[in-house]
């Protein structure tokens, strides 16, 4: 007897049951994703205040959405967030994260029995939370009483401290600084899972085919890391491109606007400007990019998991 | 199965409930005592002399009592008014003088002129300093409370060694900066926040610059806003301040400071790294405990009327209060002369002002306050200040640090101030 027989021979509330069970589920969902993702909507097409109460406002129809993308800061925002906070950023995480994890994997660390002490100490930066993390990345950058400066002065390298968050020419490579130290273990961590379900027959089928050390990385590692690394670059790509915390925090998107990115124009606009609509409006601007990002990037994986 | 799904619709429709029953502003118990919630948002090592104030007004007030909240940081307005458009927050809220308006529009305070009617303050109404930036739609909304503004704070004994007085127009300002400075001693002449952030404090001395030469960034003209300052004069502005990094009379390390407390000024001045700098009395204070000898002059024309802020804090009743007199009646005891005998800040009741003894050192302010004029010359127009402050900022960071060149960052303020008033 199906299932589906089984319910209708059950009458009504037998039907319902199986609507009765997703309730909970689908109505958590509901108010924590649909409805804040739909009042997101209804504010980016209004013109409303920080300080007006929920359901006021003007209808502006696409007003807010044309104000963002004729307002030329919009295009270098973007400019930043695709290259510096995002490609940059996710690059070095990768390949420092990739090489690092290799490095945990070695037998040597296993028989000097250093494997948990190694792995707990690339976990701290990622226990620490971004606020502290930037708070003390600026100490150690100050232009005056930092670590960095006193240390470069100290032998003789420099005579005036160097603003290194003041000036165009340091401060992106100060927050990609930053950003790397504190999101690192993360990929760490991930990628070390990933290299521990490949089996190690692989390796050895690969030595007894004579394949050294950088083969059996180019042949077997890599290949068999690809699904992992493939869901860490999408998770950790989104997760950059919609970041606001660390730009903020460390330069308040300056100097002048060459930091600034469009989690940080979005806030601008909704907190000091006073423009939640505008705000919003950037806000679901930067989420299409990242839907149609993951749709390409997924696509192209299992275009190549097919192939 | 009805049993689940009646569980399961309980469940659904107590969660927004029970979330709703959190809500509610203050309250009373069953003795009998009024507790009011008043929330502030200076730093919790600023407000000794306010918690001695509420503790002496609970200690007077069985039958009142007063909790003190603090919330600190520049969206405090903002928190507030999310909780009293929902009926909730605290009774009593300080507010930033430039925070008013905003509060008073979505009327999510209480206007204040039927309980100045009924049992007046101390300090008659008319006779508080800032009233002008607690009205709107010609009714009161907050009580002003603090003033302060920025005096030139400055190491005595290194401007009497430089055979200096403190400066009193900006290009004295700039060449007493500049003899100031040593590199060796890494000493700027003037120290200044120079960050390009909408928080940064250099929105303060553009201003005083700007307005001492006769200029303002928005101007009313009839029944119109406009740009009150021409391109060629922010220029020259931008291209003043901007020489104070190329001449090293401010060192370069000053282009990322932000805060006007940050520790590059306050223990610089006091520590001799700064022989002059801008502070609001609550700072200074903090360098003059590690340095008495510091003292303090009015800013270069800071004599001549409006060409520094008026700043301050200011008291408002949220509007959805279950005890409007009670908080009424707090609100006056903190602006009594009583109060101010523990709360080491300016006054904005003038009667108490004027018979209040002024620390040492602190002369700057008091020559100063008189002259001063509120924001209200921005706060009044269309566009906020938060967005003044957050365009103005960005360019003259810009220029600092090489980022545009000082004409087309004056235009960029210009046609920015520009778009922003013809889109409000």
């Amino acid at each position: 007897m199906s299932a589906a027989l089984s319910l209708r021979r059950r009458g009504p509330s037998g039907r319902l049951t199986p609507y009765g069970l997703i309730a909970p589920g689908v109505t958590i969902l509901i108010l924590l994703f649909a409805v804040p993702a739909a009042y997101n909507i209804w504010l980016s097409l209004h013109d409303v205040t920080p300080y007006d109460a929920l359901g006021d406002g003007q209808f502006v129809g696409a007003g807010n959405f044309r104000s963002v993308l004729k307002n030329p800061l919009t295009l270098s925002s973007l400019k930043n967030t695709v290259l510096w906070l995002t490609l940059v950023t996710v690059a070095i995480r990768l390949v420092l994260g990739l090489g690092i994890a290799l490095l945990l994997q070695a037998s040597v660390l296993r028989r000097l029995r250093l494997v948990g002490l190694t792995r707990t100490l690339v976990l701290i930066p990622w226990m620490i939370p971004p606020t502290v993390a930037v708070a003390a990345w600026r100490w150690l950058l100050d232009g005056q009483a930092g670590l960095l400066n006193q240390l470069l002065m100290r032998f003789g390298l420099i005579d005036q401290g160097v603003p290194f968050l003041g000036q165009t020419s340091t401060v992106w490579w100060c927050i990609v600084a930053i950003i790397s130290w504190r999101e690192l273990p993360f990929v760490i961590i991930v990628l070390m899972a990933g290299l521990q379900a490949i089996p190690h027959d692989q390796y050895e089928a690969a030595a007894i085919d004579g394949a050294g050390r950088l083969r059996s990385l180019l042949y077997v590692t890599l290949p068999n890391l690809r699904p992992v690394l493939g869901v860490v670059a999408l998770m950790i790509t989104i997760n950059s491109f919609n970041n606001f915390v660390y730009v903020w925090l460390t330069t308040g998107g300056g100097p002048g606007t060459y930091t600034q990115v469009l989690a940080t124009q979005l806030f601008s606009a909704a907190f000091v400007d006073n423009q939640l609509g505008s705000g919003a409006a950037i806000g679901l601007l930067m989420s299409a990019c990242m839907v149609v990002f993951s749709l390409v990037y997924l696509g192209v994986l299992q275009r190549r998991a097919r192939a | 199965m009805r049993r689940i799904v009646l569980a399961v619709a309980t469940a659904v429709l107590a969660v927004p409930l029970a979330l709703a029953g959190c809500g509610g502003s203050g309250g009373g118990s069953s003795d009998g005592t009024v507790r009011l919630a008043f929330r502030q948002f200076d730093p919790p090592t600023e407000i000794g002399g306010l918690q001695a104030v509420v503790k002496a007004w609970n200690d007077k007030h069985p039958d009142i009592q007063v909790k003190l909240e603090t919330l600190t940081g520049p969206d405090s307005a903002q928190q507030f008014a999310r909780e009293a458009n929902s009926g909730s927050g605290p009774d009593v809220v300080q507010i930033a003088n430039v925070n008013v308006k905003d509060l008073a529009k979505p009327k999510i305070l209480k206007s204040l002129d039927e309980f100045a009617g009924k049992t007046p303050p101390e300090t008659p109404l008319d006779q508080y300093l800032a009233l002008d930036l607690a009205k709107f739609d010609d009714k009161t909304w907050a009580l002003p409370w603090t003033v302060d503004t920025f005096a030139l704070a400055y190491r005595p004994e290194l401007l009497a060694a430089a055979g200096l007085k403190p400066p009193t127009t900006w290009d004295e300002l700039a060449g007493a900066a500049t003899k100031l400075s040593d590199a060796k001693a890494k000493r700027s002449g003037f120290c200044f926040t120079g960050a390009s952030g909408p928080g940064s404090g250099q929105w303060f001395p553009i201003n005083y610059y700007l307005w001492s030469h006769g200029q303002t960034l928005v101007t009313k003209d009839g029944d119109r806003w406009k740009v009150g300052v021409t391109q060629e004069a922010l220029q020259s502005e931008i291209d003043w301040f901007n020489n104070l990094f190329a001449s090293g009379a401010t060192a370069k390390s000053m282009i990322a400071v932000e805060s006007l407390t940050d520790p590059q000024l306050v223990d610089g001045l006091a520590k001799g790294t700064c022989a002059m700098t801008l502070m609001a009395p609550q700072t200074f204070r903090k360098a003059k405990a590690a340095d008495p000898t510091l003292k303090t002059a009015p800013v270069p024309d800071g004599l001549k009327d409006g060409a520094t802020h008026l700043g301050g804090r200011m008291l408002g009743i949220n509007a959805a209060t279950d005890h409007p007199d009670q908080a009424w009646e707090f609100l006056k005891y903190l602006n009594s002369a009583e109060a101010f005998t523990k709360i080491a800040q300016y006054p904005a009741a003038t009667t108490v002002l004027t018979k209040m003894k002024v620390p040492a050192g602190e002369e700057g302010y008091q020559q100063q306050l008189p002259h001063a004029k509120t924001f209200g010359r921005y706060i009044s127009g269309p566009v906020p200040v938060t967005t003044l402050t957050k365009i103005t900022n960005a360019q003259f960071g810009a220029v600092y640090s090489g980022q545009t060149d000082s004409h087309t960052a004056a235009a960029n303020i210009i046609s920015q101030i520009t778009s922003e008033l013809e889109s409000r």
